[in-house]
């Protein structure tokens, strides 16, 4: 089971944004996304997540053409954080969260809400905050508490074995030195527990502890997908990245200043 | 557990229990306000006369078909320019978007007009008034949230004063197509036209009365199962949709409901400005932002308060009347200036 995209181009007012990528996530793996800044890294995570249909070239869930898979069906296998928007109203932190909470239909399922919500308050340690207002958080509190609503819309019941996927651009952005530490140990978890995860992110050292792949990308093109030890080597990134880069082997370490 | 404590709500598709005795409060206040609105006019008629009927013909003809049809349209048009006010606020993520003030309550104005001066001569009479009427209207509402929709495409929080901008052009431009028409009318279609810059109950009667109660209560009961999906279009539209929420079809479901609410009401009553806005917020303020709650809340709240400034259009200057919209605007032009000085600091 995974997410692919075979051949993918987008091109946005003529110009190529991404040029046929052939990526593919699969069940309880990380692979990482990396390149600077214009790479098209989050325009390839917008393309696998339907918000961006490819110019050229197909996406596919399990198998089945994603645009074959109506609207809420996507919502129960896949969920998605990106760069958030200002809220304009003043939701409380648990409403936040409970909007990633997906009726679907099943009383069955719908009884578990409370359970699926500790579990995941607990997770991401966002239980002191659940009653305050989220525009009076810092920006580093705001993602944590995104995090946890991307965590609610993928619960399952722990007898499920259905495939589920996280898509997740810089979720780290903002965070301080611990924070970004426990949210990739928990990210980590969740590809244990048979998550498929896609995670861009910048900074490479990161990329390396925790990825099972790493997929580099520069001016719309995969230049090298691997594992970190492949991809992450000084002439690559060195090329790639046009400052000097050192890699240290064991463990692999990226040093650029 | 701590966390445990703060999680009463067993499913988030609900209201919360603070939120419920809200709603049955203001339930109870719009009974309360309708039983009011009832007994008390520049007419004095006994309602226990006329609940035991005792009542003379003639308060019994003053009571159901005077006051009991404008006390009913006071409600109606109440709730139905709250929940528009609430629901437009909440897909255009705007906290200032009223449908008087982005021009949504003239652009109805200016269809009804148009049909009072140039339709008159074309249709029968009791065709016009209980449905050409209304439908003219909500035509010309929903033309103007389709304009504003095309206008702001793609409208964040940012947006918010340049909706507003947008808003005061359509004002004027439907100022200027009713100043024309009233230009053009002859005596009896201008008693009419100038009605509707002022806004009144005053003059309903059953016959218009129903198809605007048709209108609005099924504007009502298409948008509230909505609520869920205007809750989460507050995180984004593309975050809306990756939680499964179909844009489109939400968006379609609020300018139609809206506009089809807020025509009928404008058909019946004219222009009453500031309810759309005031309502909403008010709302929040007492119990919370989330819609599921706040959409039947400002039906609610919206309902009581226009009986109430009905009420007060009538009862001050006995025997004459107020306009009430004068009212409402004296209420909510104040409001709207406490707004933009908090939005300010925001």
């Amino acid at each position: 089971m995974s997410i692919k995209s075979e051949s993918v181009s987008v091109e946005i007012n003529g110009i190529d944004i991404l040029k046929n990528i052939n990526v593919e996530v699969s069940q309880g793996e990380i692979l990482t996304i990396v390149g600077p800044n214009g790479a098209g890294k989050s325009t390839f995570l917008n393309v696998l997540s339907g918000d961006i249909e490819p110019s050229e070239g197909l996406v596919f869930y399990d198998e089945t053409l994603l645009g074959n898979i109506d609207i809420e069906k996507r919502s129960f296998t896949r969920s998605v954080m990106s760069q958030s928007q200002a809220m304009v109203f003043d939701f409380s932190v648990r409403e936040i969260i409970e909007m990633g909470w997906i009726d679907r239909g099943i009383s069955s399922y719908a009884k578990n809400f409370k359970n699926a919500m500790i579990e995941v308050v607990e997770e991401c340690n966002v239980g002191n905050l659940l009653n305050q207002t989220f525009n009076t958080l810092s920006g580093g509190e705001q993602r944590r508490v995104h995090f946890a609503r991307t965590l609610l819309q993928l619960w399952r019941p722990s007898a499920s074995d259905d495939p589920r996927y996280l898509l997740l651009d810089e979720p780290t952005a903002n965070l301080d030195l611990s924070h970004e530490v426990k949210l990739l140990d928990i990210i980590k978890n969740k590809s244990r527990d048979g998550f498929g995860i896609l995670l861009v992110i910048h900074d490479l050292n990161l990329a390396a502890k925790f990825s099972d792949k790493i997929a580099l990308f520069k001016n719309g093109s995969l230049v090298k997908m691997g594992s970190p030890d492949e991809v992450l080597t000084s002439e690559i990134l060195t090329d790639v990245y046009k400052i000097p880069i050192d890699v240290s082997e064991n463990p692999l370490s990226v040093k650029y200043y | 557990m701590k966390i445990e404590a703060s999680l009463t709500q067993a499913n988030p598709l609900k209201i919360t229990k603070k939120q419920n005795l809200i709603i049955i409060g203001l339930f109870f206040l719009v009974l309360l306000s309708l039983f009011i609105g009832f007994l008390i006019g520049s007419f004095n008629s006994s309602f226990i006369n006329f609940i035991s009927g005792k009542a003379s013909t003639l308060e019994n003809n003053v009571l159901l078909q005077i006051r009991f049809p404008r006390v009913i349209l006071a409600g109606l048009v109440g709730a139905s320019l709250g929940i528009s006010g609430a629901s437009l606020q909440g897909l255009f993520r705007n906290p200032l978007a009223d449908p008087g003030l982005i021009g949504v309550s003239a652009g109805a104005a200016l269809g009804a007009s148009i049909v009072i001066v140039l339709g008159s001569n074309l249709v029968p009479k009791f065709l016009l008034g209980s449905f050409l009427l209304p439908l003219s209207a909500i035509a010309g509402s929903t033309f103007v949230i389709l304009l504003l929709y095309f206008f702001t495409k793609g409208f964040g929080y940012r947006g918010i004063t340049y909706m507003l901008l947008v808003g005061i052009a359509v004002n004027a431009i439907a100022s200027v197509g009713i100043g024309v028409l009233t230009y053009i009318s002859t005596d009896s279609e201008l008693r009419g036209l100038t009605f509707w810059t002022m806004g009144s109950f005053g003059g309903v009667t059953w016959p218009l009365l129903v198809p605007a109660v048709i209108i609005i209560c099924s504007a009502l009961v298409w948008i509230i199962p909505a609520s869920r999906k205007l809750d989460l279009i507050q995180l984004g539209e593309p975050e809306a949709y990756r939680l499964g929420v179909d844009i489109k079809k939400l968006k379609y479901r609020v300018i139609f409901s809206s506009a089809a609410a807020v025509g009928a009401s404008v058909a019946l009553s004219g222009m009453i400005g500031f309810v759309g806005l005031v309502v909403p917020h008010l709302v929040r303020l007492i119990g919370g932002v989330s819609h599921s709650y706040l959409l039947p809340g400002s039906a609610l709240m919206g309902a009581a308060l226009m009986i109430n400034a009905d009420l007060l259009s009538r009862v001050m200057i006995q025997p004459a009347e107020l306009p009430v919209g004068l009212i409402t605007t004296a209420i909510g032009s104040p409001f709207f200036l406490w707004l933009i000085f908090r939005l300010k600091k925001v």
